[in-house]
């Protein structure tokens, strides 16, 4: 996702005929990133229908805000921008609204997320459970950390972005992006520990 | 023993391909449409105005409060300058105006002497006194 100042955006042509109003263009945006958008805001929010939720306003905030657009960075970095602030403000609010989310309103999905079982141990029973219950302890692992950790770790060991990028995307320093993640890492070493000792 | 760092990496990589349900964006590019078929609707109904309005000082941040305390002193300085000035009291004229004098009123207690008090029948069943 970074932005190299020599590269041209490549949503330039659709971002300027949803400017000027061309809605077919804003849809292919959608079709183009919201499968990104939604993989970032599930994994920071652990709930479908918040994230389905999260992003109509997500999406319907960069339409309104498409006129104040510069294009200074790529629209992907802008919206993703925009993505990760709303769903942290919505974090807090959801932490004020209920205290936090427990771990018996994760979503189910989330336990039970096909994108840990590796196709290898398909044909092997015992290892597939073994890893659907590694999968789940990681999943729950994750919501238990604070959102500020939560965060980083989406955006770097899910979404893959580079320290600099996270840095810039969260406003902090490359320094605390890199004790965030220790930390985070720390934690969930921790909390997996128990079913690592078994062996998968 | 605990997973490495880069196992847990590896292990929160998978996580990549992650993907919303078949059909997710399709139901999801139909309410986008629909849900901003019906701001446009709202916005161009008599709740607009404020609508606007407040989308706009949403998208102002922390500067919507300077706007806000220089409306409430512009609205403060609009009152006082078209309240109604005070009631100027014109001193009376020192000339002496001409007056026809009417003579007055008796006062009661000449209004009383001049009322007849006396009894205007006797009574027959006894005196009476005043």
């Amino acid at each position: 996702m970074p932005d190299d100042p020599l590269q041209p955006d490549p949503d330039e042509d659709l971002v300027a005929r949803a400017r000027s109003g061309d809605t077919r263009a804003f849809d292919a945006l959608i079709l183009k990133y919201g499968e990104k958008l939604y993989g970032l805001v599930y994994n920071m929010t652990a709930h479908k229908e918040d994230t389905y939720d999260l992003l109509q306003d997500i999406f319907a905030k960069a339409y309104h805000s498409l006129p104040k657009f510069r294009g200074h960075s790529s629209f992907y970095t802008w919206i993703y921008q925009i993505a990760v602030n709303m769903t942290l403000n919505f974090l807090k609010k959801r932490k004020r609204r209920g205290g936090g989310m427990s771990l018996n309103e994760m979503d189910s999905a989330v336990q039970t997320d096909p994108a840990l079982v590796d196709s290898s141990h398909m044909a092997n029973p015992e290892k597939q459970s073994k890893l659907h219950e590694l999968q789940k302890r990681l999943n729950e692992a994750m919501l238990s950390l604070s959102e500020a950790h939560r965060t980083v770790v989406t955006m770097f060991d899910i979404q893959g972005l580079p320290h600099a990028e996270i840095a810039r995307i969260l406003k902090i320093s490359e320094g605390t992006v890199r004790s965030r993640l220790h930390y985070a890492h720390l934690q969930l070493q921790s909390k997996l520990q128990e079913y690592w000792e078994q062996g998968i | 023993m605990k997973p490495s760092a880069e196992e847990i990496g590896a292990l929160l990589a998978l996580k990549r391909h992650e993907r919303p349900e078949e059909g997710f964006l399709d139901d999801f590019l139909r309410d986008f449409h629909q849900r901003r078929r019906e701001e446009e609707a709202l916005k161009a109904g008599p709740a607009g105005w404020w609508h606007r309005l407040s989308s706009w000082a949403s998208g102002l941040g922390a500067s919507k409060w300077a706007y806000g305390a220089g409306l409430a002193y512009a609205g403060a300085a609009a009152l006082f300058l078209l309240s109604p000035s005070p009631v100027q009291v014109q001193p009376t004229p020192t000339v002496p105006a001409k007056y026809q004098v009417e003579p007055a009123e008796p006062t009661a207690v000449e209004q009383l002497d001049a009322v007849d008090l006396r009894p205007s029948s006797q009574g027959t069943t006894g005196e009476q006194e005043f």
